[in-house]
Order: C-alpha cells, then sequence, then structure tokens
C-alpha cells in the first residue's frame, strides 16, 4: 500500500452517465505524484469522460475526485489548476505563439516582467525559441503541439492532462514527440494524465496504465503487468496482438496448473493471486512473439504444436504466420525475417510453458 | 446548474437574458394576443377578418409561387451557369435586400400609376392598377431577391462532389439535378420557399399602398387602429396574422431541423461543379438580365425622381428634394433612423452574442426554451410587434421614457434572431476545446467568453451588426404605431409623403435611407476586406 501523501490523484467511485448509457461506470484508481499515468482504452470506452471530469468540465454523477488529498468535486474547473492540453491543441487562433503561452499567466494577473520571463523560459524548454510572434497557423503540426505543451507547462500546474495530444501527427513525429514527453516528465518530475487509445504510446510512456472498457477499469498496472499478464481476454487482445485458446484446468499441484486444450494439455505457472480448481474453464493466452516456427521434423523443448502454415504477411520488421493447429488459427511472429529461415507448408510451433499466461474471468 | 451556482457571474448574465426577454419579446406579445378578451367571441363571429384572411392567403400563395420560381431560375443561374455578367448580377440582386421593400410599391406606382411615366405618359391610359394584381405583381419583384438569396445559399451547398460522382457514373446534366441534387436540397429549399411566403403575408407596405380596397390582414389591423381607433380588433386580426406566420415558421423550422442532407463542410468547395449545356445558360441569362433589368427600372426611376422637379412631367434636374429631406421634421427622422438604427444594431448584435453563448454553452434546464424564444421573433409579423410595443408600454408610469428608446429597444428585439442565428452558426465553427483550454489555463467561463470566442466571433458579430442596422433603417410595420412627431424615422417619411403624392420628397428620402444601408455594408465590406453575407430584411 501507497502512504496517503504519495497518492496524488484519487479517483473513488466515480460514476457519469449521459442519458441512459453509464459513459464511466464506478471507477476507481489512484496516480502516484511524479508518474506518468495512462487511461488506454478504445474509443468510448469512457477514458476521455474520466479525464474531463478530472478537469472539472463534467461533473461525475457519483464518487469523488480527490486531489492531493482535497475533494475537488465542487471547484470549478478554471480553479483546479489541472491544466490541460487537447487533442486538437486549441490553440487560440487570434493570438501569437507568444500571447498563447502567456494567456494562462496573464488571467492569474502575474506582472509583465516575470510573464515576458516565464513565457521566454517555456518557449526555449519545448523548443520553440525564436518563434514566439508567429501565429498558430503559420507552425507545424508538431510546433503546434509544442505550443499547447508549453501554454499549459508554463502555468506550473500540479497535473497536466493531456488528451490524446499526438494523434494528429504523422506516425514518424508522433514517436519522436512520444520521448519528448516522456523526458520533459521526468525533469520535471510533474504528474501527467493521458488519455490515449494507442497501446504501443501507452506501453512506451507510461509508469503506470489503467485499461478501460465500457466505462470500467478493466485492470491498472506496470505496462509489463498490463502486457505479460493481462486479466482478462479483452484487455488481451486490445494490448497487441494475442492468441487466446479456451481450455480446462485438468489439475492444480501447488503453483502449477495442468491446463486441457483440444487433445492435448499443458503445464504452466499458477497466476499469483488466482484461486483455480479443477474443472474450471480457462483460457490460455500467449504472445505472438513468444512462439517461434521450426520444421515439422524438428524436437524443440517445451510445448510442441504441429500445424500447417496457412498464410503469412511481411511487415518489415517481422514476418507474421497464421498457422493452423487442430482446425484452430494461431498466429507466429518470427522477427528479422531477413535472417530466419522461410517457412511453408507443414510446420511446429514450439513455445516454452513459462510464456503462456492464463486468464480465469468471472 | 451546479456549474452555474459556481459561477455568479455567468448565473447573473444568465437570470439579465431571461428577464430581458421576458420583458421584450414574451410580455408585450402576450399583451396583444390578451387585448381582444372577451371581445374575441364578437369580433370572430361579427367575421370581418374573413375576406382579408381570403384575400391573405390567396396573395401568400400567388406572390410566394411566382417569387419562387423567378428567384430559383436566378439563383441556379448564379451557382451553377457560367453566363456572362455574374458579379454585375449578384450585385443588382442585393439592392431590394437594402432597400424597404414597399418602394417597388412606389416605383411601380410611379411608372404605372394613373398618372404614371408609363401608363399615362407612353400610353396614355389612367387605368386602374390597384388590387390584387397590383400587389401580386409589386411582391414578385420584391420578393424574388429574397427568394434568390436563400435558394442561391442552399444551392451552392449542396456537394459538388456529389455532382461530379453521379455524373462519373453515366448520369446526364437533367439526371443529375433531378436525382441528386434536388433530393438533396429539398429540405433547404422547402424551407426558402415558407421564409419567402413568411415574408410575403407579413408585408404591409406594398398592399398598403397598392393594395387599393384590396384588404389583407396587415393593412386590415392599420386600418382598424389608424381609422376607427380599434385596439382590440387590430390586435385580433394580427393575432390572426401571427398565427399564420408561426404556422409558417414552425413548417420551416422541421425542415430545418429535420433531415437535412446538405452539408456545411468547407472543404467540398475546391471541387467544380460538372458544366450545364450552353443554351440553359442562356436562358439564365436572359432571364437573369430581364429581372436586373426591371430591378434597375424601379431604383432608377427613383433616383431620377429624386433627382428632377417634377418627375416625369418636368425633368430639369434639381436637388430642392434633397435639401427638403435634410431640413425640418425630415432632417429630425433622419437623424431619428441613423441614430435608432446604429444603437439597435449595436445592442442587439452584442445581446444577441451573449444570449447566443448561455444558450449554446451554458448547461441548464430551460436552454431550449430560450433558443426558441430568441428565433421566434424572425416568425413575428412586423406590425403585431409594434402592436405589441404600443400597448404593453403604453403606461402613464413609463412616460418618462423617451419613445424613441422604446423605438429602439424594439428593434434590438425584433431583430435579435438575426444576431443570434449569426453568433450560434459562430459558436457552431468554434470547438468547444477553446472555452475549455481557457477555463483549464484558469480563465472563468466570462473571462473566457471575452477574451477567447468574443473575437473568434467578430464575424458573427458584425453580419449581426450590418443586418440589424438594415433591417432597423428600412422597417416600417415595427415602427408604424410606435412613433411620435420627435420620433419619426425616415420609413414613415416616405410612407407618409407617397400617401401625399409627394413623389419628389419620397423618391429623394428612399434613395437616402438606401444609400444608408449601402454605405453601411460597404464600410463592413472594407473593414473585413470581403464578401459580407446578409440575412433577409423585411418591413
Amino acid at each position: 500500500m501507497r502512504s496517503p501523501s504519495d497518492v496524488h490523484l484519487r479517483v473513488d467511485h466515480v460514476t457519469k452517465r449521459f442519458g441512459e448509457t453509464a459513459a464511466v461506470d464506478d471507477v476507481s484508481f489512484e496516480i502516484p505524484r511524479g508518474s506518468f499515468a495512462t487511461l488506454l482504452g478504445p474509443s468510448g470506452c469512457g477514458k476521455t469522460t474520466t479525464l474531463r471530469m478530472i478537469a472539472g468540465f463534467y461533473d461525475p454523477d457519483k464518487g469523488d475526485i480527490i486531489l492531493s488529498g482535497k475533494r475537488i468535486n465542487e471547484l470549478p474547473a478554471h480553479r483546479r489548476g489541472t491544466a490541460m492540453v487537447f487533442q486538437d491543441y486549441a490553440l487560440f487562433p487570434h493570438m501569437t505563439v507568444k500571447q498563447n503561452v502567456a494567456y494562462g499567466l496573464r488571467v492569474a494577473g502575474v506582472a509583465n516582467d516575470e510573464r515576458e520571463k516565464r513565457v521566454g523560459d517555456t518557449l526555449q524548454f519545448v523548443g520553440l525559441a525564436g518563434l514566439g510572434d508567429r501565429w498558430p497557423n503559420q507552425l507545424s503540426g508538431g510546433q503546434q503541439q509544442r505550443v499547447a505543451v508549453g501554454r499549459a507547462l508554463v502555468l506550473q500546474p500540479q497535473i497536466l492532462l493531456l488528451d490524446e495530444p499526438l494523434s494528429n501527427l504523422d506516425a514518424k513525429l508522433r514517436v519522436q514527440l512520444r520521448w519528448e514527453l516522456r523526458s520533459l516528465q521526468q525533469r520535471l518530475g510533474m504528474t501527467f494524465v493521458y488519455v490515449t487509445h494507442d497501446q504501443d504510446e501507452a506501453l512506451s510512456l507510461s509508469d503506470w496504465i489503467a485499461v478501460m472498457n465500457a466505462g470500467k477499469v478493466e485492470q491498472a498496472g506496470t505496462p509489463w503487468e498490463i502486457y505479460y499478464h493481462p486479466r482478462t481476454a479483452f484487455l488481451a487482445d486490445f494490448v497487441g496482438a494475442v492468441n487466446i485458446v479456451p481450455g480446462t484446468v485438468r489439475e492444480v499441484r501447488g503453483d502449477e496448473v495442468v491446463v486441457a486444450f483440444g487433445e492435448r494439455s499443458v503445464t504452466v505457472r499458477r497466476p499469483a493471486g488466482l484461486a483455480l480448481s479443477a474443472g474450471r474453464e480457462v483460457r490460455l493466452c500467449v504472445r505472438p512473439e513468444a512462439l517461434a516456427l521450426r520444421p515439422p521434423s524438428a524436437d524443440p523443448d517445451g510445448v510442441r504444436l504441429p500445424g500447417v502454415v496457412a498464410r503469412r504477411a511481411f511487415l518489415g520488421d517481422l514476418m507474421r504466420y497464421w498457422v493452423t493447429v487442430d482446425g484452430r488459427e494461431w498466429i507466429v511472429d518470427q522477427p528479422d525475417p531477413g535472417a530466419a529461415a522461410d517457412f511453408d507448408g507443414p510446420v511446429t510451433i514450439a513455445v516454452k510453458p513459462e510464456r503462456i499466461h492464463i486468464i480465469a474471468e468471472q | 446548474m451546479r456549474s452555474l451556482q459556481r459561477e455568479p457571474g455567468v448565473l447573473l448574465a444568465l437570470l439579465a437574458v431571461i428577464a430581458l426577454v421576458a420583458i421584450f419579446i414574451v410580455y408585450p406579445q402576450v399583451r396583444v394576443v390578451l387585448t381582444p378578451g372577451t371581445t374575441y367571441v364578437d369580433f370572430l363571429s361579427a367575421g370581418t377578418w374573413r375576406t382579408p384572411l381570403m384575400n391573405s392567403l390567396q396573395v401568400m400563395a400567388l406572390s410566394t409561387t411566382t417569387a419562387v420560381l423567378v428567384g430559383f431560375v436566378f439563383a441556379y443561374g448564379m451557382v451553377y451557369t457560367d453566363m456572362h455578367w455574374k458579379p454585375a448580377f449578384r450585385l443588382i440582386g442585393i439592392l431590394p435586400l437594402l432597400s424597404p421593400p414597399f418602394v417597388v410599391a412606389a416605383s411601380y406606382i410611379l411608372l404605372f400609376g394613373p398618372r404614371g411615366v408609363i401608363t399615362y405618359g407612353v400610353f396614355g391610359q389612367t387605368i386602374s392598377i390597384f388590387g390584387l394584381f397590383g400587389i401580386w405583381g409589386v411582391q414578385t419583384i420584391a420578393f424574388f431577391p429574397f427568394a434568390y438569396q436563400l435558394i442561391a445559399d442552399v444551392l451552392s451547398r449542396s456537394d459538388a462532389r456529389m455532382e461530379q460522382a453521379a455524373r462519373n457514373l453515366g448520369a446526364g446534366p437533367w439526371t443529375v439535378f433531378r436525382t441528386v441534387t434536388l433530393p438533396l436540397s429539398r429540405p433547404g429549399l422547402g424551407a426558402a420557399i415558407l421564409t419567402t411566403a413568411i415574408y410575403v403575408v407579413e408585408d404591409f407596405g406594398n398592399p398598403a399602398l397598392v393594395g387599393g380596397q384590396f384588404t389583407v390582414l396587415p393593412t386590415q389591423a392599420y386600418g382598424l387602429i389608424s381609422g376607427f381607433g380599434d385596439l382590440p380588433g387590430a390586435a385580433a386580426v394580427s393575432t390572426i396574422l401571427l398565427s399564420l406566420a408561426l404556422l409558417l415558421y414552425v413548417a420551416k423550422i422541421r425542415l430545418d431541423g429535420g433531415q437535412s442532407f446538405v452539408t456545411v463542410s468547407g472543404r467540398a468547395s475546391s471541387m467544380p461543379r460538372p458544366p450545364v449545356p450552353a443554351w440553359l445558360s442562356w436562358v439564365c441569362f436572359a432571364v437573369c438580365a430581364a429581372l436586373c433589368g426591371m430591378i434597375l427600372l424601379v431604383y432608377g426611376s427613383l433616383v431620377v425622381s429624386a433627382f428632377t422637379l417634377t418627375f416625369p412631367i418636368n425633368t430639369t434636374f434639381s436637388t430642392s428634394h434633397f435639401e427638403y429631406v435634410f431640413s425640418g421634421v425630415n432632417g429630425v427622422a433622419l437623424r431619428n433612423t441613423l441614430v435608432y438604427g446604429l444603437s439597435a444594431a449595436l445592442f442587439s448584435s452584442l445581446f444577441a452574442l451573449l444570449a447566443a453563448w448561455l444558450v449554446q454553452r451554458g448547461q441548464w434546464s430551460g436552454r431550449r426554451v430560450m433558443d426558441f424564444l430568441l428565433i421566434m421573433p424572425a416568425a413575428v409579423p412586423g406590425l403585431f410587434f409594434g402592436i405589441g410595443y404600443a400597448t404593453a408600454f403604453n403606461e402613464a408610469w413609463l412616460d418618462w421614457l423617451n419613445r424613441g428608446v422604446l423605438i429602439i429597444i424594439s428593434m434590438i428585439f425584433w431583430n435579435i434572431p438575426v444576431g443570434y442565428q449569426a453568433a450560434v452558426a459562430g459558436l457552431r465553427q468554434i470547438d468547444r476545446s477553446m472555452d475549455e483550454a481557457a477555463t483549464s489555463l484558469g480563465a472563468s467561463s466570462l473571462r473566457g467568453f471575452r477574451d477567447v470566442l468574443l473575437p473568434m466571433l467578430g464575424g458573427s458579430l458584425r453580419v449581426g451588426f450590418v443586418t440589424t442596422f438594415v433591417r432597423a433603417v428600412t422597417t416600417l410595420s415595427v415602427v408604424i404605431f410606435l412613433f411620435t412627431p420627435g420620433t419619426t424615422v425616415a420609413t414613415i417619411r416616405i410612407f407618409q409623403l407617397v400617401n401625399d403624392l409627394d413623389w419628389g420628397g419620397a423618391t429623394a428620402f428612399t434613395v437616402i435611407d438606401i444609400g444608408l444601408a449601402i454605405v453601411a455594408l460597404s464600410v463592413m465590406a472594407v473593414i473585413t476586406r470581403g464578401r459580407i453575407a446578409l440575412g433577409a430584411s423585411r418591413a
């Protein structure tokens, strides 16, 4: 357990309805101070609604939002100190870059000299020195994005909210700005709450991820936990490609579980905290990159699955195979296709049992 | 509601807007509807309203049909063909929007009246041109430009890409028009027809001047008050008129709000429309040229009359009519027109902007009601609105209030829909994230409105300002029950001078009144360095 003082933001049993549908349904989580926290999920999952309730643009129907130990439900949005970076940047088109960045300080009544200085420092900090007198429409997408970030950062907010700030940029720039945001956050030691539907972005940026679906938090934890130990099939499927196979628990031996699937069975590690008994329906889940292809005659260690290559796709950094095993298709990723052997026809899939993860949903 | 409690400034602004709308839009109208009281039964059973009602319906059917047909050809030519003289046609087509509609009637009498330039001067005839056919002809010329503006707006918003796609799939020009353009713009066209019908049915000036014995609802209401001092009767008649206009208006709103397929997207415009056959361009050109010739004849004869001694008998050049217009009661009227028009335009557009912001961006119950109340005056006949003010605020304890102030207020609130709709359209272009960005940076809602939205809504504000000004200086029906000798305005004087057959004074006054509107529009066009969309005006 964290001590309460380490918790910067606590969302406590928050519900928000729009008409009949609950956009956010009894959501709770805690975000530690100074962390890069991400709300990840498909569109309509409630992540943006949650962020907007933190910002004060929506009132929760139920539950509390607690910032630094204080309940802020009743605090108007402009008094929360939760600056936000918007998906479309929302730069004021009738103000120059400088005026945009200075706006929050002007509202706060910061004196001219200090304002000038802080705006200058911030522009320097986000790499826009010399562009202060440009108008927003004279900037590239990436530059606009930096203005949006600078405009929020200059206020030294308690917490920075970011609503899919990279989704309007092209792929290369998106990856580059990802690192800039991450290093910015680490240099400032500020708490970032970041909303995205892009799992790569979430995995590479975050200290902590909450994956949301249909208004609920499916699972929260480190990127590693989310990726390798998903608790639900939705989650496993949403974060990266995955093979999911239904099975039945045959036997539990201490920390090991024997699971039967089709005609086969496998012995895997029992996830901590998961009570299982014989006869329980579970799902086996394994990432495509954890599987390897071997010639049909090979006899590797671990689990062997004889199959036939149905089709394949060259993705540049990897070759993706769809292999039919007992009438079910498995996805297998082979890295570095240029150096690896090329497979077709009958093959054997090899997988180490420890790479297989059990999902047991209620 | 909770967000309002947290921001007392917004709450205060909202309460002020609600109070003003209740006092100056709702209350006067309720007063008119309730005025006849028990005499409703007597009045309705007496049946004197039946003929004017039938007449109004007849005129509405005839004038709307011809105005819309003619306006459609004009609009089609402007939007779809590459005919010659388009810029000139566009300019001439705007002219009637900048003048009191009843000047067409005035010019008509001048040209075709008992001593008309053409009927008497050319043909030596003194035929009667008054009555149904007079109204029909005059209203067709007076209102087709409105129909043209509305229809051209709808047609130009239809997506050229759809039409290109249809051509690409093998459809000819006529098939494209019949199967793509028309179905896509049908709701918009329906709304344009209904709007034109409202203008026609509410028109007071033209029937008053050329109607003769042929009485329609607005002229009957006016006659009951000015002739018999029968306020309850006039109130009853104008309530019938209001019901008719509201009926048309509700139908129009349903068409507007219904499944309008015409998409408003900024991107579609880059694609040119498929070409139309050359002969069609020429037909449109001929029709447009004839119509513009007619408009030029109407306004040209006014200008000639204004600058000659006694047109058409003595056509010696003279500026005496203008000297007359600038002196005495006429000078007062002119000054009042300018002062009232500018004040009304300023306050109306600002108030409309604030109201639009509260309705569009606020979260409070009753927004839909407020939205309706702010748009409704567009359907209220000016005559009804004027009677409402005359009834509601004709109180002894209000005597300290200058009548001019009352006229300004009536112009402010009668024109609210103009500024409101411009502001709503402007706000819809601005993503909510703009407001939220300001808020998240620490600005209160009102502060964000002032710093961020207001500067971005400059265009809407200007459209509201100019259109309200033009409508205020060209309206006759709103002020006809409100003015006093000291607070008379240009349109009233023109109307009186025409009735006195003082053609020189009337036409000179008209030229100046139209000049005011043109100057206002030009100044704005120069300031904005571009085109200004003008909401339709009417008397």
